[in-house]
């Protein structure tokens, strides 16, 4: 395993994405993580249900000892089914069953959460110190861990039980066993995040300012962790329970205590299966099933603040799937039938796109694309610009019906004029006829191919997939061939298609993409910010390339990017996007000689020129760019908050996603 | 290559560390082992030669006042015969050879059980992931109770259901007693039989960790780009469900199989005791029942072996599976 | 007058690959002085080591050769101790370098606190604001008790740009600030760089991979490629006047609406940009030559300063006697390698 660390290059790696609205949903986000605040878990049915049951289970066993009075009364009444003056029927020997039930509960919450807080100290010390300090001393902490993670614990724990006599194994002597036994997995975790936290540019940033190492960690690292030591804490309760009371009911557990895995041992042993005693039998392993499955269902919420992707979907935008009502249909049947546009310089249009609407649907609906209507001439490379947020990439995903949910197609139509003469209405096609249309007429390439490639499967086989399913007539040595001229046509030896994604350069990645684009000779390409992770250098040569494609083998293109000078040497016409609408639409020429609309203006200002005057704007401190501070951009506002001249909006992508 | 040269090295360090803990275990404890087992050993008429107890000894430690490097020297030496003493609970057999029996026991039956509930719980995951939002999202906190409920307790309810109750199902063993062992039919299909509940419990207590985990894992890949790709290049759902979805969602749950793993082999030593199966659960339970010391450890670290042996295997798997980890970086 | 002087900065990072240790010179013998007022850019892409050369003068990474030394407003050294109130940083992601736990007050108060700049509740909140009013948040008292989720990014770069002033320091490292801000609001938060660099005659590093902001923010460029400096000089010199065949093809190949040609985009730029180096890594000779148009055989050599202007130099033995022969002799064959 080669272990290449220049930290630093991750930043200059990094590219100058203006975060960019990847992914099909730049959803209205719930603000991110911040503050105490962040780490209360958000309310859902989930949670209550987890909440109810551990209160529940947690009260019973803290104020059931004292009402139900002492466990270890003897009556002479031998075994009674539940009723009357005992709840849960008595034991063999007459002891009241809830008695017994709720001191047991009381002994089991104890150790669990002995246990739990000591496993979590344990994984805390190894893991993030591990993580924070690195070298030799996370090599050693990490091996420890790793190997008193493979060690099965609960063999170990009974060896161990098995070798002190019954009278000094005490409570304490259970808990620390179980607590040694049951923190490694919780350090590999947290080591991982405090590796990954370490590396931020807040922790960089704290030690230019000159802060302590225990301060970093404690003070920066540490509230970040928060949500994942709650969910490793729940995991050790969970664990720690379980693992008593499996000691506990093979008679290995502490003496004279009191647990649920002691219950069931007398249960056991009294034969209370056999003579159908369930209520002596079944209560105490249900108490723990339950406040296991409390526990799980907490679990859940932090999860969600840990990996905010686990939120559940709204049930709302669970409609879209089929497209929309009955009314819109009609007016995109009518769209269909008319006669397909011509472009200004009088091509043949290939794609229509009419009023189309996109809302995210959400507590606060987000109109993402509003009104858009636009002509793709068949050969042509028209420029969709504009910033983060504007809706540029939301129209792109629609027109293939890309968008997820919550998005959602609320009117206009987009058509399809194929080569051969037919029309087709893309956003009423069936399921099947979308996917067959799918990339054999119009394909796309899509911002930082890192992720656009399935890491694990090789370029062969992502290639071949699309032949396989779309021509799959076609014998394997032709796909073969097809494949390898793809690829040579972009300038990659066709000796990388065995390779995988991770073994390729940036640059390199990409021209795979644009080779698969090209598979199918499609006569439409969306190509989203195709070169915004990369050089310079390696921009300029794909451009170049897609520009030579698009000369020989006549596809159209619509080329998504915030870059505007770009959008200037490349697009035959370009079309100016702000908060979802197309504010200016006209060719490069005209937009680069006369912008008519003040943001195409400011926009085109915002690149200062490389060979031209220095603009009076620069370095003269600061004029009209200034942001308006005073209402500031919430957290929900995800799409199209690009408002008033001034303001900027950014959605993370990594946030957002 | 780098990659499995690592995996193997660490593995030998698990080992070594293994080995070294069932040393200093019975040292730093209280009491003398050795007395007790040789007073037990006496009990039971064998012969107090000094070859068993020089074989204690080393295993258990004495203050005979031999340097504690000597003593692990030659504790690693008899480790490495494969010299675990002599049993004192199934005299005179020795220790190797109760293990030997109870162990295809163990193997066949937690072995088919996992890979059961494994490859269970991975599929439904993988599909509650996929097909979030639907009525398969209720199925959650279901496998929640299921992975929360005691081995023992299920096992213990199972049994009275399906054997007690309904008498599907024999009550305990791991074959009917009146057959002799062998590979004959009759006696493999009472074997599979009497495994049918014990195996039950095993997966059905095992398998919501795996769901949920591979649920959470699809869930997150979904919203990766190269699922978006997929889409787009037209591929048919299920393919993009298993070859783009699945097959990258799976990798944590193969790389966290060690944590699960030791989940259900301590599960599984209790269940074995409810069913008095014949595996190697309920000799190490006999052992610490009867003092038997030697057993005791001798079956600690067989279990470790085999657990080492099996993530070692996963391990392995995980470097065909994830080109990554192939490519040395 | 100098305030912070690097001379021949150099970091290796060690690859280890199974057994084998190799070494990747990131940065390799880097030289230059930051005086106050003035601002240099460091250009280059990436790889190229211009990130690490910022981490090394802020101190989180230690170099492996060579000499960061900072001179005070009295003309001494600055001590180790004092040398975090002297220099600091502006990281690239707005998103990542504010805690997302803290307020925007505790980012600026801890180092106001540390630095001794303010001591007492009431002082630090009334420069908590000064700073927040200084960098045009306002209202200030609202902003501070925000959290970095609730602002937009241009407004938590403002935040960081703060935090760097806030010990008072008169070298700012400005690491890509803009790169992952929308366009819109990019020349904004430089132009308010700006400001400050002249209200408190700062010292700037501009790291960059934009020669066009490079070009009119700054007033010295240097071009960094795999880890050396290839071309130095007054910002409109390196970038109207290119002298290392790497910053030509780096300008060539920059979009420029005013050189608005279509057939600058068809035609051949003269190189085809390789994933990584073909060269080992302790190559002695030029790092650009295999990549380079005009390549000859002194390349392998290690190439020297040359100045080709007034302050004006190149590492590029084109510029050398030979060179300048190779070239007369090249020209009439590679007509066709336009390299401008």
């Amino acid at each position: 395993m080669t272990n290449i660390n220049p930290p630093a290059e991750a930043a200059d790696a990094a590219p100058d994405t203006p975060a960019g609205t990847t992914g099909a949903s730049p959803v209205p986000r719930r603000s991110g993580s911040g503050g105490w605040r962040s780490l209360v878990p958000r309310w859902s049915p989930k949670l209550g249900i987890g909440l109810g049951l551990v209160g529940a289970i947690a009260l019973f066993g803290i104020l059931g000892p004292v009402l139900t009075g002492d466990p270890d009364t003897i009556r002479d009444i031998s075994m009674t089914p539940p009723g009357g003056e005992f709840w849960l029927g008595t034991t063999q020997t007459g002891q009241d069953v809830l008695a017994l039930l709720a001191h047991s509960t009381c002994g089991s919450l104890q150790i669990g959460l002995l246990v739990g807080v000591l496993a979590t100290v344990l994984s805390a010390v190894f893991g993030v110190i591990g993580g924070y300090v690195g070298g030799a001393v996370d090599e050693g902490f990490s091996l420890f861990s790793n190997v008193m993670l493979v060690i099965p614990g609960l063999p170990l724990v009974i060896v161990i039980a098995g070798f002190v006599p019954v009278e000094q194994r005490g409570w304490w002597t259970i808990a620390v066993v179980l607590a040694i036994t049951g923190w490694a997995a919780s350090a590999r975790v947290l080591r991982a995040q405090t590796l990954s936290l370490r590396n931020r540019d807040y922790v960089a940033a704290a030690k230019v300012a000159g802060e302590k190492p225990w301060r970093i960690v404690s003070v920066e690292i540490l509230p970040n962790l928060l949500p994942l030591m709650a969910s490793q804490f729940v995991f050790a309760v969970i664990l720690a329970i379980l693992s008593e009371a499996g000691l506990s009911f093979l008679g290995l557990g502490a003496s004279g205590s009191d647990t649920l895995g002691t219950m069931l041992y007398y249960a056991q042993n009294g034969f209370a299966l056999q003579r159908e005693a369930w209520w002596w039998f079944g209560p105490p392993g249900l108490v723990i099933a339950l406040f296991g499955c409390g526990l799980s269902l907490i679990n859940f919420s932090i999860d969600e603040i840990i990996n905010p992707k686990l939120r559940t979907v709204p049930a709302a935008s669970r409609r879209t799937r089929g497209g929309a009502g009955s009314a819109e249909r009609k007016t995109r049947a009518a769209a269909a039938r008319s006669v397909p546009g011509r472009d200004e310089s009088g091509r043949d249009a290939v794609l229509t796109v009419e009023n189309l609407d996109v809302v995210y649907r959400g507590e606060k609906p987000v109109h993402a694309v509003k009104d858009v209507s636009l002509t793709l001439g068949r050969g042509e490379i028209l420029g969709l610009a504009g910033e983060s947020g504007c809706g540029k990439t939301t129209l792109a995903y629609a027109i293939n019906r890309l968008h997820r949910p919550p998005a959602e197609v609320t009117s206009g139509s987009v058509v399809f004029h194929d080569r051969d003469g037919s029309h087709l209405d893309l956003l009423a096609l069936g399921r099947e006829e979308l996917r067959a249309f799918r990339w054999s007429k119009l394909s796309m390439v899509f911002q930082g191919a890192m992720n656009a490639l399935n890491p694990v499967i090789s370029i062969r086989a992502q290639l071949e997939d699309v032949l396989t399913t779309h021509r799959p007539e076609m014998p394997a040595r032709a796909r073969r061939e097809r494949c390898a001229e793809v690829l040579r046509l972009v300038g990659v030896d066709p000796r990388r298609l065995d390779s995988f994604p991770h073994e390729l350069s940036g640059g390199m990645r990409q021209r795979v993409m644009i080779a698969m684009a090209l598979l199918l000779d499609p006569q439409v390409m969306i190509m989203d910010e195709p070169t915004t992770a990369l050089d310079v250098v390696v921009q300029r040569g794909i451009l170049r390339e897609i520009l030579r494609f698009r000369d020989e083998l006549g596809f159209a293109v619509v080329f998504i990017t915030h870059d505007l000078p770009l959008l200037l040497e490349l697009s035959d016409r370009i079309a100016v996007m702000r908060e979802g609408e197309v504010v200016e639409y006209a060719t490069a020429d005209e937009i680069h000689r006369a912008p008519r609309h003040p943001y195409t203006r400011r926009l085109l200002d915002s690149f200062p020129s490389l060979t031209g005057e220095r603009g009076a704007f620069i370095r003269t401190g600061e004029s009209s760019t200034r942001e308006r501070t005073g209402t500031g951009t919430g957290p929900d506002t995800g799409t199209g908050t690009g408002t008033g001249t001034g303001t900027e909006t950014i959605v993370k992508e990594a946030g957002s996603r | 290559m780098r990659y499995y040269a690592r995996k193997l090295g660490f593995y030998l360090v698990a080992l070594w560390a293994a080995l070294t803990l069932n040393f200093f275990i019975p040292r730093m404890m209280p009491g003398n082992p050795v007395d007790t087992l040789m007073a037990k050993l006496q009990q039971r008429g064998g012969a107090t030669d000094p070859s068993v107890r020089r074989s204690y000894e080393i295993l258990l430690g004495t203050d005979t006042g031999e340097p504690l490097v000597v003593q692990y020297l030659s504790y690693l030496a008899n480790m490495f015969r494969g010299d675990l003493g002599v049993s004192v609970s199934v005299f005179p057999a020795e220790v190797a050879t109760v293990i030997g029996d109870a162990l295809p026991w163990t193997i066949v039956l937690v072995g088919l059980a996992t890979a059961l509930s494994f490859l269970l719980g991975v599929g439904l995951g993988a599909l509650v992931g996929w097909k979030r939002g639907s009525w398969l999202d209720s199925l959650i906190p279901a496998t929640t109770v299921l992975a929360a409920v005691p081995y023992f307790w299920l096992a213990l309810i199972l049994v009275a259901l399906f054997a007690t109750g309904l008498s599907w199902f024999p009550l305990n063993g791991g074959y009917d007693v009146i057959l002799t062992p062998g590979w004959d039919g009759e006696f493999i299909a009472s074997a599979v039989y009497h495994g049918i509940l014990p195996a039950l419990t095993i997966v059905i207590s095992s398998v919501g960790g795996w769901l949920l985990g591979m649920r959470n894992m699809m869930v997150s890949t979904v919203s990766e780009d190269y699922i978006l790709t997929a889409q787009a290049k037209g591929l048919r759902d299920r393919r993009i469900m298993t070859r783009y979805a699945a097959r990258n969602a799976v990798l944590p749950s193969v790389a966290g199989f060690a944590i699960s793993l030791g989940f259900v082999v301590s599960g599984s030593v209790i269940t074995e005791q409810v069913f008095s199966y014949p595996g190697i659960g309920s000799r190490l339970l006999q052992a610490v029942e009867n003092n038997d010391y030697a057993l005791m450890q001798g079956i600690f670290l067989v279990i470790t072996v085999a657990v080492l042996g099996a993530n070692l295997v996963v391990d392995l798997l995980y470097g065909l599976i994830d080109p990554r980890t192939r490519a040395g970086n | 007058m100098t305030t912070l002087e690097v001379r021949g900065l150099t970091k290796d990072f060690s690859i280890r690959s199974g057994l084998r240790h190799s070494r990747l010179r990131a940065v390799d013998n880097v030289s230059f002085t930051l005086t106050p007022g003035r601002t240099v850019a460091l250009v280059g892409e990436s790889g190229s080591g211009k990130s690490t050369v910022a981490r090394m003068i802020a101190r989180l990474e230690k170099p492996t050769a060579g000499e960061i030394t900072a001179t005070g407003p009295d003309g001494g050294r600055v001590a180790d101790r004092a040398y975090r109130d002297h220099v600091q940083m502006v990281f690239q992601d707005p998103f990542a370098s504010l805690n997302p736990f803290h307020t925007v007050e505790h980012h600026l108060a801890r180092p106001l606190k540390l630095h001794g700049r303010a001591r007492g509740k009431a002082e630090i909140a009334q420069k908590v604001e000064q700073l927040l009013e200084r960098v045009n948040l306002t209202p200030a008292a609202d902003i501070a008790r925000r959290r970095p989720h609730e602002l937009s990014g241009g407004q938590r770069q403002r935040v960081a740009i703060a935090r760097a002033l806030a010990p008072g320091a008169q070298v700012v490292i400005a690491d890509e600030p803009v790169s992952m801000l929308d366009v819109s609001i990019r020349l904004g938060v430089l132009n308010l760089l700006a400001r400050l660099q002249r209200e408190d005659d700062l010292a700037v590093l501009y790291i960059t991979h934009d020669l066009a902001t490079a070009r009119h923010f700054s007033d010295d460029i240097l071009v960094m490629y795999r880890g050396r400096v290839v071309e130095r000089g007054p910002a409109d010199e390196v970038i109207l006047n290119p002298q290392h065949p790497y910053t030509r093809i780096l300008a060539a190949a920059a979009p420029d609406p005013d050189a608005r040609d279509r057939a600058r985009l068809t035609e051949a730029t003269g190189i085809e940009p390789a994933g990584s180096s073909a060269l080992p890594g302790d190559d002695p000779g030029c790092a650009f030559r295999d990549r380079c148009p005009v390549a000859f055989e002194a390349c392998t050599r290690r190439p020297e300063d040359f100045a080709v202007g007034h302050d004006h130099h190149a590492k590029c033995w084109l510029h050398s006697g030979e060179g300048r022969a190779e070239q007369c002799r090249a020209r009439p064959a590679a007509g066709g390698t336009a390299t401008a």
